[in-house]
């Protein structure tokens, strides 16, 4: 608990709000530089009003479902880092599954506060930053050459169809794979963590004892069943803004079931 | 019709002012580029620093071993989950769109819906000079809304920590990771049911027989994700081929 009090402590609002004033200025001088040069080019300025309006209203709903996922974390890591990471880079999915992974290797078992000592906090919030930044570094090295040449194709095809836009409609298969991949190694990271949640109630304390804690088993079952509840809401309400809290709206019903079970379990 | 009138105008405006100002906007995308890079490695190395500069505080520095063990469990997933974002997104948003996206990350849940949303109210293309500055424009306030939202949502929370700390909800924060595992499989175990249930089945028996795993589960997402991209190409092959005939 002494922790916890220490990973909420104004240091780590000083340090995590530091890095997010920093980035919100970056966005801001992003948005005047363009706002400026739209209107140079002659972009409407009543449009491009449109769209910043558009686009602040559209992030409410998401961004209230991302600080539920704030609230989710502060629990085990505190509030300051859980709001820098889903601040800045982040998304919930990714950071809880690397802070487990984290948990794990550096021997403190789950994620939990319980358990947390300074050094796999550190470790774990060192590994939430490596994992994810390889978005930043590919644009950073390759952004700029990506970029043209995509523009550079534009004007290809615009002249007329080039001999590699032809080669290139060979490939569609090789794409369509790649989603299909991507939602298969999700499958079986999900997998991986769930079958463990089965293994831990058969033969945690030994080989088929069924004596082992079922409680994360039971809250991934209510999470399931929440998550399926918000489909399902989306699908026949016609609700996409449904998919913004879906998430973190699980995880929230599920971990007030926790309580719940553990009160009478 | 809106949408057409909207198309008759942006080609104008590309044909006609456009031309105009296309060497500042050259300009603008060279140090959009300049800027882009280095706030975005400013950034890296914050954030990289971060941890130790907290680690200063806690008297604590970061296990490099056991992190080089977590990322090779679950990082590496990301690894490529980034690439594909990369290749993918990187088209959609332009130079500072995507700088700034990378920064801010969200990118599927709110980056890029909100950047399509932004270009169809417009009516804009891909690779043009007004989908630049409206993906830019759209993914810059998105992210300054959700640094607000959660800057005043974390400063509400603070008079609540001693609730939040509180030993009745414990369990509650610490079963975090089955609450999103549980979510996340009613997501992606719809989108193909058979591999899902073979893999869950496969790993269910190894964790059982081997219950010494499951205090390596991250590891084991290694043979997992393997064993479901294995099933994902044979059935994807079965359907070329039933579609071939």
């Amino acid at each position: 608990m002494e922790l916890l009090s220490l990973l909420n402590s104004p240091v780590l609002y000083l340090i995590c709000g530091g890095i997010i004033f920093f980035v919100a200025v970056i966005c801001l001088v992003f948005a005047v530089r363009a706002y400026k040069m739209g209107k140079a080019l002659g972009i409407d300025v009543t449009k491009m009003r449109r769209v910043i309006t558009a686009s602040a209203t559209f992030a409410v709903l998401p961004s209230v479902g991302i600080l539920l996922g704030v609230i989710a974390l502060s629990g085990s890591l505190g509030t300051p880092w859980p709001w820098l990471r889903l601040s800045v880079i982040g998304a919930l999915h990714y950071e809880t599954q690397v802070a487990e992974a984290a948990s794990e290797s550096v021997g403190i078992g789950s994620l939990s506060i319980a358990n947390m000592t300074p050094e796999a906090f550190v470790t774990i919030a060192l590994l939430m930053s490596f994992c994810i930044m390889w978005g930043m570094i590919f644009v950073t090295f390759h952004g700029k050459a990506y970029t043209k040449r995509l523009s550079g194709e534009k004007k290809d095809k615009s002249a007329g169809a080039s001999a590699q836009a032809q080669k290139k409609k060979k490939k569609p298969d090789l794409k369509r794979f790649g989603d299909t991949a991507m939602t298969a190694m999700f499958i079986g990271l999900v997998s991986a963590y769930i079958a463990s949640y089965f293994g831990t109630i058969v033969s945690e304390n030994g080989r088929f004892t069924f004596t082992g804690n079922w409680l994360p088993l039971a809250v991934a079952a209510v999470s399931a069943l929440a998550m399926e509840g918000f489909i399902r809401i989306k699908k026949t309400g016609h609700a996409d803004w449904v998919d913004s809290f879906s998430v973190a709206g699980s995880m929230l019903l599920s971990m007030a079931a926790a309580v719940l079970i553990g009160k009478f379990a | 019709m809106e949408n057409r009138e909207n198309q008759g105008r942006n080609e104008s405006t590309e044909n006609g002012a456009l031309s105009v100002n296309s060497e500042a906007y050259e300009k603008y995308l060279n140090i959009t580029h300049r800027l882009g890079r280095l706030m975005t490695v400013l950034v890296l190395l914050l954030l990289l620093s971060a941890p130790y500069l907290i680690g200063l505080f806690l008297h604590a520095v970061p296990n490099l071993p056991a992190a080089a063990k977590a990322f090779l469990g679950v990082g590496l997933v990301y690894l490529i989950s980034c690439v594909a974002e990369y290749l993918i997104y990187v088209p959609m948003l332009g130079a500072g769109g995507s700088y700034l996206a990378f920064i801010t990350g969200n990118l599927i849940n709110m980056k890029i819906p909100c950047a399509i949303n932004a270009r169809d109210i417009v009516g804009v293309k891909s690779g043009t000079p007004e989908n630049e500055i409206i993906s830019t424009l759209s993914i810059a306030t998105s992210s300054l809304v959700t640094i607000a939202v959660l800057a005043v949502g974390v400063m509400l929370m603070i008079p609540l920590q001693p609730v939040l700390q509180s030993p009745s909800l414990q369990p509650a924060f610490d079963n975090v990771v089955p609450a999103l595992f549980g979510a996340m499989a009613c997501k992606y175990y719809r989108q193909d049911m058979k591999i899902s249930l073979v893999v869950l089945a496969a790993m269910t028996l190894l964790f059982i027989f081997i219950p010494s795993l499951i205090g390596s589960t991250s590891m084991m997402v290694i043979p997992s994700g393997a064993l479901a991209i294995v099933l994902a190409y044979r059935s994807f092959r079965k359907g070329q081929k039933g579609e071939g005939k």
